[in-house]
């Protein structure tokens, strides 16, 4: 069954040898809490473009726009266009990414305390940090199927495997911060890139364009090209993605840290409007895939998912060499993912989460201790937590109902924050509690047998774009109540 | 019409994603070189104070 040779076990060693070397090598450099978090602010355009795209697709993003191919045809690249756009609006208009970066600020919650106050940027921190890590909570195991799945291993080394490559980024991650991560995810961006171009080309000249549109014709109708006449998708679903990933594009945390990290406002612009087209390219390529492996594989999957299908597909077509490089492109994309989101969902612990416990400027030596020693406890996290939440629903909703968690109040935060003079405290605490009650509810009565088809007659889809507009509404509304003597 | 766009689309993502790989893989080298010069730079500068 497995098409993985001794070749493509030599390409995958050397790739992790190579980006193990060039992350532990710049730790050198490394001698401040603003080094270790945002590389000093020196970040240009083109390593900006190579991490931003490198951290934002990982072995769960392939798995969940495959999935999106495969159920829903090419509309399920909807998202992908909707992020693009909404990329390229706020890199030309520097819309909250301006004054955001020219604040000066290390994270988000930390310009929320200008505006807010102390409280709301601690709030802010914990809910941005209970989406984050909740999100990239099943990174682990779905990387981990993924492998397995392409290369025939075992199913019993699933954990083991996973964890040494945990521990690997977490090395790097822990001794060199964002300057590791930078380096590392510029390799990880070009062998990444090389293995989807790859295997695209391959899947399209072996598949067949005319199979592919044909196989989603005849499962889908018209839906499968034009989400807002797709039985399972439609309005909602275009809506919550509007707001979803307009959000995601103002507070994600991984995508906000390149931000500061940049030169200046300007060169973050320009890394926005650079990555945009990528996120295109984020969905419509493994979602091809997935349509691929419609058409080859039918709807006849091993394990029963329809998020394994991709892998299975890739499993049966790759020829020797090029397995090699499709597994060391996945190995890259995640271990760009789980290293950005280790540090950057840490920055926001150390950051906003601890600020009241330094109540007198801790040393520089003392915080880089503290900041490594939170990314590592976020790796034993992501370990545990990775192996053992039962998934259910597909997988791009469950990552966009989590991030929703703090999506939702943080983009009415940062919107009010950077231009509405009369938004205050009340509004923010009423934002922040309002846009985390309806996700967890919802994930909540998902999770409950009891409730469980109650949770599935709602969707996800209308409790997200509640928790949207209700934020947006508790912030003008508990703004308003305020009285003026307490601004 | 719809089969049309997805085909102008992928044929745009598999040419643009090529060119910018290419590109971004040859100018990074230079940003690499410039943010770690200047980290040692500042931190050659916080020695000498």
């Amino acid at each position: 069954m497995t098409g993985f040779t001794i070749i493509d076990g030599s390409i995958v060693g050397l790739y992790i040898l190579g980006t193990m070397i060039a992350g532990i090598m710049v730790r050198k450099y490394v001698g401040k809490v603003d080094h270790f978090l945002l590389a000093g602010r020196e970040m240009n355009v083109y390593l900006g473009i190579a991490s931003l795209a490198a951290t934002e697709f990982g072995v769960v993003t392939c798995m969940y726009t495959a999935q999106n191919g495969y159920e829903l045809g090419f509309s399920g690249a909807t998202p992908g266009i909707i992020m693009a756009l909404s990329m390229l609006i706020v890199g030309y208009t520097g819309f909250c990414i301006k004054p955001l970066r020219n604040s000066g600020v290390i994270t988000i919650p930390e310009l929320f305390q200008k505006k807010f106050g102390t409280k709301i940027r601690w709030a802010a921190g914990v809910v941005i940090v209970l989406g984050g890590l909740l999100n990239m909570g099943v990174f682990l195991r779905t990387g981990g199927e993924f492998l397995v799945m392409v290369t025939g291993l075992n199913i019993h080394y699933l954990e083991i495997t996973m964890t040494i490559l945990l521990i690997a980024v977490a090395i790097y991650t822990i001794l060199g911060g964002m300057l590791s991560v930078l380096v590392t995810d510029f390799l990880q961006f070009v062998v990444m890139s090389l293995g989807l171009i790859s295997v695209t080309v391959l899947i399209l000249i072996n598949v067949g364009w005319s199979n592919l549109t044909a196989t989603v014709t005849s499962h889908y109708g018209a839906g499968g090209f034009n989400p807002f006449v797709h039985p399972k998708m439609g309005w909602p679903y275009v809506l919550f993605n509007v707001f979803l990933n307009f959000s995601v594009v103002l507070t994600w945390q991984t995508i906000i840290s390149r931000l500061l990290a940049a030169k200046d406002s300007k060169t973050g612009s320009k890394i926005y409007k650079g990555t945009s087209f990528f996120f295109v390219a984020r969905f419509l390529i493994p979602g091809i895939w997935g349509i691929a492996a419609l058409t080859v594989l039918g709807t006849d999957i091993t394990g029963g998912s329809s998020l394994y299908a991709m892998p299975q597909l890739l499993n049966k077509i790759l020829p020797v060499g090029l397995m090699g490089v499709l597994v060391a492109a996945m190995l890259a994309a995640d271990m760009s993912t789980d290293s950005s989101y280790m540090l950057t969902w840490g920055s926001v612990i150390y950051n906003d989460i601890l600020a009241p416990f330094r109540k007198t400027k801790w040393s520089e030596k003392k915080g880089l201790f503290w900041n490594r020693t939170i990314v590592a406890i976020i790796g034993v996290f992501l370990l545990f937590y990775g192996l053992w939440y039962p998934l259910k629903g597909d997988l791009w909703t469950y990552l966009g109902v989590t991030g929703t968690i703090y999506q939702a109040s943080i983009s009415t935060l940062l919107i009010s924050a950077c231009y509405w003079k009369k938004a205050n405290s009340w509004g923010a605490a009423g934002a922040i509690i309002v846009g985390a009650a309806f996700p967890i509810t919802f994930l909540v009565l998902e999770q409950l047998p009891m409730t469980a088809s109650f949770a599935k007659s709602i969707g996800p889809y209308y409790s997200g774009i509640a928790a949207y507009i209700f934020s947006g509404l508790a912030m003008i509304i508990g703004s308003l109540m305020k009285p003026k003597k307490e601004d | 019409m719809g089969e049309v766009f997805w085909l102008i689309l992928t044929v745009a993502c598999v040419v643009w994603y090529s060119t910018i790989t290419f590109y971004v893989a040859i100018k990074g080298v230079g940003d690499i070189k410039n943010i770690l010069k200047s980290l040692k730079s500042n931190i050659d500068e916080n020695k000498t104070d």
